[in-house]
C-alpha cells in the first residue's frame, strides 16, 4: 500500500470515529461538570485585567484605548481564551509519567486525536458557562457590543479556529517533553508567562513598548490570542496577513508535534509504561 | 505468528546519592546506570497457543509483553507479531491484538462501561451489527449485563476487570496479551476470569500470552511456559515437563488427622496428612497407608506449581539455566 493510500485510510478512519469521539468527550465534560465550571472560571483573568485597565483609563485613554475599548478588548479576549482553552499539556504529562498513555496507544486511533476531539467537545460547554458572564458584562457596559463586518466575522472565525489549533499544539508539544524531562510543566509555566505578556492576555499588544512589540510580532504568542481578538474587533490593518502568519505557526507546530511524537514513543517506557 | 529473535531492552537509569548534597551533586554530575531488563530473548508462538510468562518481580516478563504489543521499542533484536513490527503500531496490527493490564485501565472512569465500548466501536471502526453481536456475546459470557450502565468508578475491582476484558475483546483480536489480569481479585473472580480466557481461546482460536503472579492462572490456562529471570529466557517448553523435572515427586494425602501415619513420613497440613515421595514410591506408600488405616480417604497430587517455581528460582535442582531448551 502506498504512503498516500495509507494516509488517506488513516484520515478516513479518524473522520469516521470523530462523531463518537466528540459525543463521548461531551459526555465526559458533563460528568465532570462541577470541576469544569471551576476550571473554566480559572481562565477568566481577562475580567480582572478589564477591571484594572478600566481604572487606569478613568482619566483618559491609554495609548488610544479608552474605557470602552478596554472593555471590548478584554471581553473579546475572555471569549477567545475560552474557545481556545486546552488541557492536553497536563493530561499528556500525566499519561507519559504514569504510563496511562499505554491503553490509548493500543487503539488504532491516535491518542492525540482523541484528546483534540475531547477539547473541541468542551467548547459548547464553555459557551454555556460563558453566556451569563457575557450577559452581566453587557448589562454593565452596553457599549461592549459590536457588530463585526462579514469579512471580519469570517476571518475572525478562521483566526479563532487557528488559535484553537495552535494553543492545543503548543500544549501538546510541552506535554510531550515529559518523554524526556521531569519538569515539562515548569517549562510550560514559562511559556504561559511570556504568552500572558506578549500574547495580549494581560494588556493589548499595542500597549507594549515599541521594541518589545516588534520582537513579539515574530513570536507565536499573539497567534494564540491577540490575533483573533484584534481581527474580530477590526483592530488589524492587515487581517489576512495576520491569519496567514497564524497558519504558518500551526503548520510549524504540527510538524514539531509529529516529530516529537515519533521520537517520544521510542523513549516511552523509560518513564514507566 | 509471533517470532522473537535476540530481543533486548536496556533502560538507562539515573543514579543519585540521597540527601540535599546528593541532589546538588546530581545537578552537574549526572550519573546513570544501564539496566538490562530483557537480554537476548528468542522464542516463537503459534496461532491458538496459550503461553504463560513466569518469573520473579523485575524479571523482564512485562517488559517483553509490552514490546510484543508495541508499547515499548526494543533496544536490539527483532519482533514480529502477525507479520508486523509491533513498535510501528500499524492499524492493521492494533486491530488484531489486545493487551489487558491488571494495573492499568482503559474504561472511562466517570462514564458507564457502555460508553467505553461505544468509543472502542468507533476507534476500531467496527460494523455496528457485528459489534452488537460481539457485545451481547461478551456481556453474556462475563455476566456483566447489570454493570455496563453504571459509572465505572462505582464498580468493584473485579467488576471493572470483567468490563476491561469486554472492552479489550470487542474487536475480536487474534492475539491476547494479558498482564496480571487477576491481580487484586478475590479467588472466585480469579476463577471466573480464567474460565473466560480459556473460553475465548477456544471460541475465537485466539492466541493467549499471559503473565501472572498467581500460579493458579498459569496452571489452569497455559500448557506452555516461558520462564524468564533477570532478563534472560531460562525455560521454554511444556509446563508439565518442567514440573516433572524440577519436582519429580507426588504428594500423597489422607483426609483427617491420623497420627499413626506419622511413622510413614506423613505430616499434618490444614486438617489432612501429607507425604511427599518420589513418583516411583507412590504405589508402595498407598498400600502401606491402606494396611495401616483401611478406611483412609486417599489422594495423590502433583507438586503445586508455585512450589515448583520456588524450587526452580532457588536453584534447588541445579542452575535454573540447565532447564532451558
Amino acid at each position: 500500500m502506498s504512503a498516500g493510500a495509507r494516509a488517506g485510510g488513516w484520515l478516513a478512519r479518524h473522520l469516521r470515529a470523530t462523531p463518537t469521539l466528540l459525543r463521548v468527550g461531551f459526555a465526559s465534560m458533563v460528568a465532570y461538570r462541577a470541576e469544569m465550571v471551576v476550571w473554566i472560571l480559572t481562565a477568566s483573568l481577562p475580567l480582572v485585567m478589564l477591571a484594572l485597565w478600566n481604572a487606569a483609563a478613568a482619566d483618559g485613554p491609554v495609548s488610544g484605548f479608552g474605557q470602552a475599548e478596554f472593555a471590548r478588548y478584554f471581553t473579546a479576549t475572555l471569549v477567545v481564551r475560552q474557545l481556545t482553552g486546552a488541557w492536553v499539556v497536563w493530561e499528556l504529562n500525566h499519561q507519559v509519567r504514569t504510563g496511562a498513555l499505554s491503553p490509548q496507544l493500543l487503539r488504532p486511533v491516535h491518542p492525540l486525536a482523541q484528546n483534540l476531539a475531547e477539547t473541541a467537545a468542551a467548547v459548547p460547554f464553555r459557551l454555556v458557562v460563558l453566556a451569563p458572564i457575557l450577559a452581566l458584562l453587557l448589562a454593565w457596559r452596553p457599549d461592549i457590543a459590536w457588530l463585526p463586518s462579514p469579512t471580519q466575522a469570517l476571518l475572525g472565525l478562521l483566526s479563532v479556529v487557528l488559535a484553537f489549533l495552535l494553543s492545543w499544539l503548543v500544549q501538546a508539544i510541552f506535554g510531550m517533553l515529559a518523554f524526556w524531562l521531569e519538569q515539562s510543566l515548569g517549562l510550560f509555566s514559562l511559556w504561559f508567562a511570556a504568552y500572558a505578556v506578549l500574547g495580549g492576555y494581560f494588556l493589548p499588544v499595542a500597549l507594549l513598548p515599541g521594541p518589545v512589540r516588534e520582537a513579539a510580532a515574530w513570536l507565536p504568542f499573539q497567534a494564540t490570542l491577540a490575533t483573533p481578538v484584534e481581527v474580530l474587533l477590526g483592530l488589524r490593518d492587515d487581517p489576512v496577513h495576520a491569519v496567514l502568519v497564524q497558519l504558518l505557526w500551526v503548520v510549524l507546530a504540527l510538524g514539531t508535534c509529529a516529530g516529537m511524537w515519533r521520537r517520544g514513543l521510542v523513549r516511552y517506557g523509560a518513564v514507566g509504561a | 505468528m509471533i517470532d522473537v529473535r535476540n530481543l533486548c531492552k536496556t533502560y538507562r537509569v539515573p543514579l543519585k546519592d540521597p540527601g540535599l548534597a546528593g541532589s546538588l551533586r546530581s545537578l552537574w554530575n549526572r550519573r546513570t546506570r544501564d539496566v538490562h531488563a530483557v537480554a537476548d530473548v528468542s522464542f516463537s508462538i503459534q496461532q491458538g497457543e496459550r503461553v504463560g510468562f513466569l518469573g520473579p518481580n523485575g524479571a523482564g516478563k512485562t517488559t517483553t509483553l509490552k514490546m510484543l504489543s508495541g508499547l515499548l521499542h526494543p533496544t536490539a533484536g527483532q519482533v514480529s507479531v502477525l507479520g508486523h513490527r509491533p513498535q510501528d503500531r500499524s492499524p492493521d496490527l492494533l486491530r488484531r491484538i489486545t493487551l489487558v493490564m491488571g494495573q492499568k485501565q482503559q474504561l472511562l472512569w466517570d462514564l458507564p462501561p457502555r460508553e467505553t465500548f461505544e468509543l472502542n466501536r468507533a476507534m476500531y471502526d467496527l460494523d455496528r451489527a457485528q459489534f452488537r453481536r460481539t457485545l451481547d456475546e461478551l456481556v453474556d459470557l462475563l455476566r456483566i449485563g447489570e454493570l455496563i450502565d453504571k459509572p465505572a468508578r462505582n464498580l468493584s475491582l473485579g467488576e471493572r476487570m470483567k468490563c476491561e476484558l469486554c472492552a479489550a475483546l470487542l474487536h475480536r483480536p487474534q492475539v491476547l496479551f494479558l498482564d496480571e489480569p487477576t491481580i487484586g481479585l478475590d479467588v472466585e473472580m480469579q476463577a471466573e476470569v480464567r474460565r473466560f480466557v480459556a473460553d475465548v481461546n477456544e471460541r475465537l482460536g485466539a492466541t493467549v500470552i499471559l503473565t501472572s503472579h498467581y500460579m493458579q492462572d498459569i496452571a489452569a490456562l497455559t500448557p506452555r511456559l516461558l520462564v524468564i529471570d533477570r532478563g534472560r529466557l531460562r525455560y521454554d517448553g511444556p509446563r508439565d515437563a518442567l514440573a516433572s523435572r524440577i519436582a519429580p515427586e507426588r504428594r500423597v494425602t489422607v483426609r483427617g488427622e491420623v497420627p499413626a501415619l506419622r511413622e510413614l513420613g506423613f505430616r499434618e497440613e490444614h486438617g489432612r496428612m501429607v507425604a511427599t515421595v518420589p513418583t516411583s514410591r507412590v504405589n508402595a506408600l498407598l498400600s502401606e497407608v491402606l494396611a495401616a488405616v483401611p478406611a483412609a480417604d486417599l489422594g495423590v497430587e502433583e507438586i503445586p506449581l508455585d512450589e515448583v517455581m520456588a524450587r526452580y528460582f532457588r536453584g534447588d535442582e541445579g542452575e535454573p539455566g540447565q532447564a532451558a531448551s
